[in-house]
Order: structure tokens, then C-alpha cells, then sequence
């Protein structure tokens, strides 16, 4: 499956040629975790604070599905 | 010894008080709400000689407890025709507390004139200056440092709020001397305006001279509550990098983003005003992507941003790159800062104006996306013409004014960067909180949407009415301190966090307060708020949230917000 993955506030770095918030394609396995995901992209997983699949909050173990916009951040807060 | 200075208007007199009993153990929001409860009418006219105006530091500001130093200034708002605390960084709250000033109270009105108050450790004075009415914030507090003291903090107020504007806030300085630090929200600019007083100078080199009763305890415990802010994510390292304005791309991925005057949950340009870019422009320019608003904060969310003109916008705050930003589907960087400037200068609130631009455009007055007519059309407040007059009035009345039933106000105050739809917990508060439509009163994006204190589901009402309730309780208790209020991320997410406050308090003034103490400060806080609310004349209809968030759904959740009469449990304790 193949899905659309935005990284944003740092996390870009772990990424070769990433730039924040531009979309990368990433093909994996269908049924793959978010998890796998990290592990594809070599992100730590320690370094991972938000998961949001189209919109919505995942955990590490949440399977994801065909065509998901994904965007991973690390730790952020304002107001 | 603390003090109580009142300047009335009226004669130009300074009346200098010792802090009345019921008062001494209240600062902040605590002793701000208290006081308009207590001497001001709660019909009166706001821009009439009966209304006060009481600036007040919280009760920690100006010791070494951490982000400390943020001001209170109350009194009745025009903008809502309810009761007001409007918050601010910035240097004077510390300086105000070292100088060993509880608060500073402006009534009566003068028949005319523009005014200055001189505050020094020796004297108070009331000065006429004419000669200084009608110059932007910037200018003013610059002449008036170099004309007085290069150190001093300068509270003031724009055209704006001279011309009493609704929407008109006051300003403080940062520690360069930017007059952007406002208490922004509800209108005091206007009231200040109404008093003839444009500005108060307070001069005092000292930072952290408050008087505390047991230094080695207040020693120990300050450390240790910098120590709970910095190994927090979000405190020690998210805020710090990136500002406020990281909250952009996040919020726009959640889908509750509010775009084009809260038509749609996401905006495809929100990366290019977002805190990324801000942080890789601004030190590209020989600006600063961290800040602190004044000395010893250590989450340090604010920025320098360095403008094509040669001027510097600092900050721009995430609701400000909002407002500006993908609520007016505007994505250049360059023209928020522009709009941002403009309202610094010319004393408005950015949410307010950010919000009555996106009403206009809604009117077809301007077109959506067009920078340079929003320039425009904010450039015509400093002018006083009928349509700067309009901006400056609020969104509530712009959409009067033009016809417009989308208009995003709760008891007339603009809706801030969240849209209560896709995210219910700041629904709820936006429709409750005695303020009228403020994010900070009960911010329930923690939980929310950035996972701090817990998990509530954003799209789903169960938990928003609990959630937006102790937000607002624990928020009342934290702006009675002088804390600024992104401490909370570390203390809902520490539980030695509260304890830590409450050992401070107890350090610095010698009292026995408790965890308990504090959340029933809290609770006093919001029913004083809510009787002065009541005998101004509000009723839960006020207390909910505009007809089209329940009507229209936003997308990509597909939401409407629902909740009604869940609402008026919100504050049954
Ligand atoms: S965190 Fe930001 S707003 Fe709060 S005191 Fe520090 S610099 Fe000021």
C-alpha cells in the first residue's frame, strides 16, 4: 500500500532530501503498523510524540490502510 | 510594603493606599475579577466615568519563579459588555511587584486631555501630554523611555484606543523595547482611551525584587518547578524550538484548522505561515526563532521576526498567523507580519482584527487571499475613516454592519485558531467562559489534539463539558499567580506540578495554602466572574456558541457542534 506521509518540526531530518509538511510516497506492506512505518523511515520512535492518520490520533501498533495521509510530529504546544 | 495606587481621571489625582484586607491575599486575575466585582457597576456604560480600570502582577511575579511575570489588567469590557482580564508578558508586571505594587486602579474620567502616569519608587505623578496623543506604540514608548528612564516598562495604548475602539488592547514592552506585548482581548484599550490616560511608565532597574518571606524554601521550590517546565516535551523542547507558531501545521493535519472565516478544518498553504518557516526566515534574516518575552522565562515560545522593510514583528504568535493567515486564506509570511505590525502599532487585538478582516472578505468587501487589500483596509484605522472605525470595532459588529450571519463571536468577541467543531473541548469553552470567545480560558487543544493531560477525542462530545471545566478552574488559579499559562502543559502532565506552585505561594507570603486552596481560588475566580456577568445582564443564551457551528458541517471530520443545554453544566460546583 502506498501512503502519504508529511513530517513536520524537526523530524524532516531523519529523512534523506525531506523537507517539512512536503509529502514523501511510502510503499509498505498492506496491514502495515505505524510502527513500521518509523522503522522504514528510520525515525526513533522515542522522538515520535504525535501520529495523526487523516485527522485523527493513532498509537504506534494502529494499522494503517491504503492511500492514508500521515503526518508525524514530535513534541509541540503553544497557544 | 504592597500598595494600592489609584489615579483618578477625573482630577488628575494619585491616591496611594495600603492594599485593602480582603485584597491582600488575591494578585493576578484573582484580584482583578475581584475588584471589578466589587467597585464597578455592572451596567455601567465601559467607556463611562464609572467603569476601572485595575492593572494587577500575579502573586509569584517578580521573584525567580520561572515565566513569572505576566500582568492582569481588568475591568469591564465594551467589546463583550462583560467582565475582563486580559493577560500580558512583558517586563512591567515584574517591575510593578519589585516596586511592591499590588495594583494600579484608573478611574473617573477628565472633561479632556491626554495624560501620562509616572510611576518611580518614590513618587506617582500624573503628567499632561498632550503632545504625545495620537502616536502609534512603537514611537511612544520609545520617546517616553529615552524621555524618562532607557530601562523603564512602558504600558500604553494605541490610536486605537484612543479613538475607543472596541477592539482596542493595551501594551506592555518585551526587554528590546517592542511595545507588543498586549493584554489584547475585550477592548480595555478603549477604556484606558476613555480615561484621557495614554500611557503609564514604570521605573524601576529591579527584576525580581518582590518581598518573599522565606527565600531558601522560595529558592528550592523555583528550582525545582524550572526543573518540572524544562523536562517536559512540550515546555523544555517543543515550545522553546519553535514558538507557538509550530501549532499551525499540527492543527491544520488535525483538520480544525479554521480557514476562509471558518468555512473548511484545513488549509492547503498552512506550511508557509507556519512556525517551521517562521523560525527558517526569521534567523535567515538575522532574526530569532526563540525568545523570551521577559527575564526568566525558560519556555521562552517567543520569536524575532525581521520584516523587508527593515522593521522586526516580535512576535508572531500562532493566533496571529491564524488570524491573518488561513482565516483570510493568505499564505505569505511577509503580509501577516505586515498585519501584525499594524496592530502592534496602532493598539488592536491581531484575533479581533484577524477575524473582522475575515468577515469583511465574507461581505466581499475585500477579496479573500488579498494581502495586500487586508494592508490596506488596516491601514485605515489609524485614519479614524468609517471603515477603519468598522475594523476597529470587532467582527461581531463588522457582520452588523454588512449583513454577515457567518461571524465567528461567542458574547461578541472573536473565535480564536481552533475551530470548536473538530475540536469540542475549546467549543465548550469558547461558549461558557465569562470572557466571550478566548482559547486561553479552558484550553482543551491539550488534551484534545496535543495529547497533554490525557486523551479526550476531539470529534466526539463525551468528556468536553469535564475537560473545558477544569481547564477553566485550574486556568483562573494559574492567572492569579503571574504563571504564564503554558506551564500548564508541564503541570497537567506532572503531578508534582501543582504542589510546586503551591510551594512557592506558601514560601513567598508565609501561608499554609493547599492544592485544594488553589482550585477553590479557581472556582471563586469564574463565579465572580459569572455574578458580575449576570447583573450586566447575561443568561445562558449568551453562553452558547454561533447558529452556524451547529448548522454547517466542517470538513475533513465532518463535524457540527452540538452541544446546548450540556453547556450549562459546565460550571456546577
Ligand atoms: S512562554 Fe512565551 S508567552 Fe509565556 S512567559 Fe515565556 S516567552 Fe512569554
Amino acid at each position: 500500500m502506498l501512503l502519504e506521509v508529511r513530517l513536520y518540526s524537526g523530524l524532516e531530518k531523519y529523512v534523506e532530501n525531506a523537507q517539512y509538511g512536503k509529502p514523501i510516497q511510502v510503499e509498505l506492506p498492506e496491514g502495515a503498523t505505524v510502527k513500521q512505518l518509523l522503522d522504514k523511515l528510520g525515525i526513533p520512535q522515542e522522538q515520535v510524540f504525535s501520529v495523526l492518520v487523516n485527522g485523527t490520533h493513532y498509537n504506534c501498533s494502529d494499522v494503517m490502510e491504503d492511500g492514508d495521509r500521515v503526518a508525524l510530529f514530535p513534541p509541540v504546544g503553544g497557544g | 510594603m504592597s500598595k494600592f495606587i489609584r489615579l483618578d481621571m477625573t482630577t488628575q489625582k494619585v491616591k496611594i493606599e495600603e492594599v485593602p484586607e480582603k485584597y491582600r491575599a488575591l494578585g493576578g486575575r484573582a484580584l482583578t475579577s475581584q475588584f471589578v466585582l466589587d467597585e464597578v457597576p455592572a451596567t455601567c456604560h465601559p467607556l463611562g466615568p464609572k467603569n476601572k480600570l485595575i492593572i494587577a502582577p500575579g502573586l509569584l511575579s517578580g521573584t525567580s519563579a520561572p515565566s513569572s511575570g505576566r500582568l492582569s489588567i481588568g475591568g469591564k469590557s465594551p467589546l463583550t459588555g462583560g467582565i475582563k482580564e486580559a493577560n500580558a508578558g512583558g517586563i512591567t508586571s515584574q517591575k510593578l511587584a519589585s516596586l511592591g505594587i499590588k495594583a494600579i486602579v484608573i478611574e473617573g474620567k477628565p472633561e479632556k486631555g491626554t495624560f501620562i502616569a509616572r510611576v518611580t519608587a518614590d513618587s506617582v505623578e500624573i503628567i499632561p501630554a498632550d503632545d504625545l496623543a495620537g502616536k502609534g506604540t512603537y514611537e511612544l514608548t520609545a520617546i517616553l523611555k529615552e524621555r524618562y528612564n532607557e530601562k523603564a516598562g512602558v504600558i500604553c495604548i494605541g490610536p486605537a484606543g484612543e479613538m475607543k475602539m472596541l477592539s482596542a488592547g493595551i501594551t506592555n514592552n518585551d526587554p528590546e523595547g517592542n511595545s507588543s506585548r498586549y493584554a489584547g482581548r475585550g477592548g480595555l484599550g478603549a477604556v484606558m482611551g476613555s480615561k484621557g490616560l495614554k500611557a503609564i511608565v514604570v521605573e524601576c532597574d529591579k527584576t525580581f525584587d518582590a518581598p518573599v518571606k522565606d527565600k531558601e524554601r522560595f529558592k528550592t521550590a523555583a528550582r525545582k518547578f524550572a526543573d518540572i517546565l524544562l523536562k517536559h516535551p512540550v515546555c523544555g523542547e517543543g515550545l522553546p524550538k519553535f514558538g507557538t507558531n509550530v501549532l499551525m501545521n499540527i492543527i491544520n493535519e488535525a483538520g480544525t484548522l479554521p480557514t476562509r472565516n471558518f468555512r473548511t478544518g484545513r488549509f492547503d498553504a498552512a506550511g508557509e505561515v507556519s512556525g517551521e518557516k517562521l523560525a527558517e526566515v526569521a534567523v535567515a534574516r538575522g532574526g530569532k526563532a526563540t525568545h523570551a518575552c521577559h527575564p526568566g522565562c525558560v519556555m521562552r515560545c517567543s520569536n524575532v521576526y525581521p520584516m523587508p522593510d527593515g522593521k522586526v514583528c516580535a512576535p508572531i504568535e500562532y493566533e496571529t498567523a491564524w488570524c491573518f493567515g488561513p482565516n483570510l486564506e493568505i499564505s505569505d509570511l511577509d503580509v501577516v507580519a505586515k498585519l501584525n505590525y499594524i496592530c502592534n502599532d496602532v493598539g488592536l487585538d491581531t484575533i479581533e482584527a484577524g477575524c473582522t478582516l475575515g468577515v469583511l472578505m465574507e461581505a466581499g468587501v475585500i477579496p479573500f487571499g488579498d494581502g495586500q487589500a487586508a494592508i490596506k483596509a488596516l491601514e485605515e484605522v489609524v485614519k479614524g475613516t468609517p471603515l477603519g472605525r468598522i475594523i476597529g470595532a470587532g467582527a461581531a459588529v463588522a457582520g452588523k454592519v454588512y449583513g454577515v450571519t457567518r461571524v465567528p463571536a461567542v458574547k461578541g468577541q472573536s473565535i480564536p485558531a481552533y475551530d470548536p467543531r473538530s475540536c469540542r473541548g475549546n467549543g465548550v469553552t469558547y461558549a461558557t467562559t465569562p470572557m466571550g470567545a478566548d482559547h486561553t480560558a479552558g484550553y482543551a487543544v491539550t488534551a484534545n489534539i496535543l495529547k497533554v493531560g490525557g486523551y479526550v477525542d476531539p470529534n466526539k462530545d463525551d468528556g468536553q463539558i469535564e475537560l473545558s471545566r477544569n481547564l477553566q478552574v485550574a486556568t483562573a488559579a494559574v492567572d492569579a499567580t503571574g504563571l504564564c499559562l503554558f506551564v500548564a502543559f508541564a503541570v497537567l502532565d506532572n503531578e508534582e506540578g501543582l504542589p510546586t506552585i503551591v510551594e512557592m505561594l506558601n514560601a513567598q507570603y508565609g501561608t499554609e495554602l493547599t492544592v485544594e486552596d488553589v482550585t477553590a481560588l479557581g472556582q471563586q475566580i469564574l463565579k465572580n466572574e459569572r455574578e458580575f456577568n449576570a447583573k450586566a445582564g447575561f443568561t445562558k443564551a449568551d453562553d452558547r456558541l454561533p447558529e452556524f457551528f451547529y448548522e454547517e458541517e466542517l470538513t475533513p471530520h465532518k463535524t457540527k457542534f452540538a452541544l446546548k443545554e450540556e453547556l450549562d453544566e459546565v460550571f456546577n460546583f
